[in-house]
């Protein structure tokens, strides 16, 4: 009987107060909605470049012909969703202004295994040959040392790539023996690599760099920049949604847009009307004389 | 004879099933989530120790001492070795010696990387003049923030105020960051919607 007279009052509960104890499977599948919706049916929303973007852009783009770019694919498989979309985009960059690219990864769970499928595709796409337009180092355990000792010779921290092959019997880094050779820097990351290339390379070193980041680094990253250690910065999908855009071949992450601002409008619709609602509630309590 | 392999529905289909035992969680917790937890599990352990076996162990020692002669490499090699006399008593201590050498060579290297790659360019970076709006507001965040994690006066009177307002400061930050920490999270979302209905099933172009 009780139990029925509760049942009433929450049935009887204001719209406010029930909109605070909305079932999670209702927004759940309301968020999923809004991401299939825009996947099925694009909209099309346009997507604004930021100052940071338009630098990274610039600093890749100013870099002569032939250069050396060193290429860490700092990231795991599990942000591919944010780093894959960035990583294609530079790599189709670097490959149309004929820049030479040397890749590896500081990341072993997946992070080489993910730069050669890159490399190897995107290298095809622009009819680049591996050894002499492009390599793919891999990993070896040891972040700090691998930074700091490439900076001496490059073959002592790798003596061999990814596929095993001597780094003497590859043409490309034969030409490379040390950072002296290396004329950027760009990283794709989704951790704390970033920080220790910009703090022990670009600052030993001196190497220009920028670097494309999983959304939740970027505010941080934003003081690199300030501080113009970094020359440029991609932050998450829509960073990457931006480079898509200025080299003229928009792809995943620029169709990944769509959803995206229809999620955040639905967050912010969700945090308006939660907000509203306990308010209300608590004005409502208040003239009740219960608080 | 169909390459069943070939079709992105077959080739995609272990990719499917494991995504959506992951996200079946979303809904309660479930045989096909513990499955999909374990099999990730034992995978990645199988994964790193053929990773560091081929680049690590014989790439940077085996390769270099039986074919180049770097004799070298028996010292760091040992070393290593001796991580794993800690599963035998007698000579556990050993231990140690590794641990001491990296210890202290991590010490070393990230004093200096703190200190040159980030404090000095940070504090450098914030000495602007007081002639926009944007300097002025990243000197007055950086002092009040600063001010708010001073501890050894109450934070009472005018030092109040400004702890305040480094608490202000602090909170636009936080904001900040979980703003893009949901852009993040909903990123994750989209790409595996978009391998479901697009790469898998082949729903959209």
């Amino acid at each position: 009987m009780s139990e029925e007279r509760s049942g009433q009052q929450v049935l009887r509960a204001p719209f406010w107060q029930r909109l605070q104890s909305v079932d999670r499977r209702i927004l759940y599948s309301l968020i999923f909605a809004s991401v299939i919706i825009p996947v099925l049916w694009p909209l099309h929303l346009p997507t604004l470049v930021t100052p940071e973007s338009r630098a990274f852009f610039n600093a890749v783009d100013s870099l002569p012909s032939g250069s050396v770019v060193l290429f860490p694919f700092d990231f795991w498989p599990s942000t591919l969703p944010e780093t894959e979309p960035m990583a294609i985009a530079a790599l189709r960059h670097c490959f149309r202004k004929n820049l030479r690219v040397v890749g590896l990864s500081n990341v072993g769970m997946g992070g080489p295994s993910i730069a050669d499928r890159l490399l190897d595709s995107i290298g095809a796409e622009f009819h680049k040959s591996y050894g002499a337009d492009y390599v793919n180092l891999g990993y070896k355990a040891n972040y700090s040392a691998v930074m700091l000792g490439m900076g001496s010779r490059i073959a002592d921290i790798f003596p061999a790539d990814h596929r095993g092959t001597r780094l003497e019997d590859i043409p490309l880094m034969r030409q490379v023996p040390n950072y002296d050779s290396v004329k950027f820097v760009l990283i794709i990351s989704d951790n704390a690599m970033t920080d220790y290339w910009v703090a022990l390379v670009n600052a030993r070193y001196g190497l220009p760099m920028v670097a494309g980041v999983t959304a939740i680094m970027a505010p941080k990253m934003l003081s690199y920049m300030h501080s113009r250690q970094l020359m440029g910065l991609l932050g998450g999908m829509k960073g990457a949604a931006e480079y898509e855009q200025l080299i003229g071949r928009p792809d995943k992450a620029s169709r990944g847009m769509d959803a995206q601002s229809l999620i955040h409008f639905l967050i912010i619709v969700f945090i308006v009307l939660g907000n509203a609602g306990y308010f209300m509630s608590r004005r409502h309590r208040t003239r009740l004389g219960q608080v | 004879m169909i390459d069943w392999t070939s079709h992105p529905f077959f080739a995609l289909l272990p990719t499917a099933f494991f995504t959506l035992a992951i996200f079946s969680f979303l809904y309660k917790d479930n045989p096909m989530f513990k499955l999909a937890e374990h099999v990730f599990a034992g995978l990645s352990a199988g994964y790193y120790f053929g990773l560091i076996y081929h680049s690590v162990i014989r790439q940077q020692v085996w390769v270099p001492l039986t074919q180049d002669g770097h004799w070298s490499v028996i010292i760091p090699g040992a070393l290593g070795l001796l991580m794993f006399a800690r599963f035998f008593p007698r000579i556990g201590w050993t231990t140690r010696l590794p641990l001491a050498f990296v210890i202290g060579s991590t010490a070393g290297i990230m004093f200096i990387q703190q200190l040159h790659g980030m404090v000095l360019p940070q504090v450098g970076r914030t000495v602007l003049p007081l002639d926009s709006v944007r300097n002025i507001l990243i000197i007055a965040g950086v002092l009040t923030t600063l001010i708010y994690f001073y501890f050894s006066k109450p934070h009472a009177g005018p030092l109040g105020w400004v702890a305040s307002a480094g608490i202000g400061f602090i909170m636009i930050a936080f904001g900040a960051h979980f703003g893009y920490t949901v852009m993040a999270r909903v990123s994750l979302l989209i790409g595996r919607v978009q391998f479901l209905l697009v790469d898998w099933l082949g729903l959209a172009r």
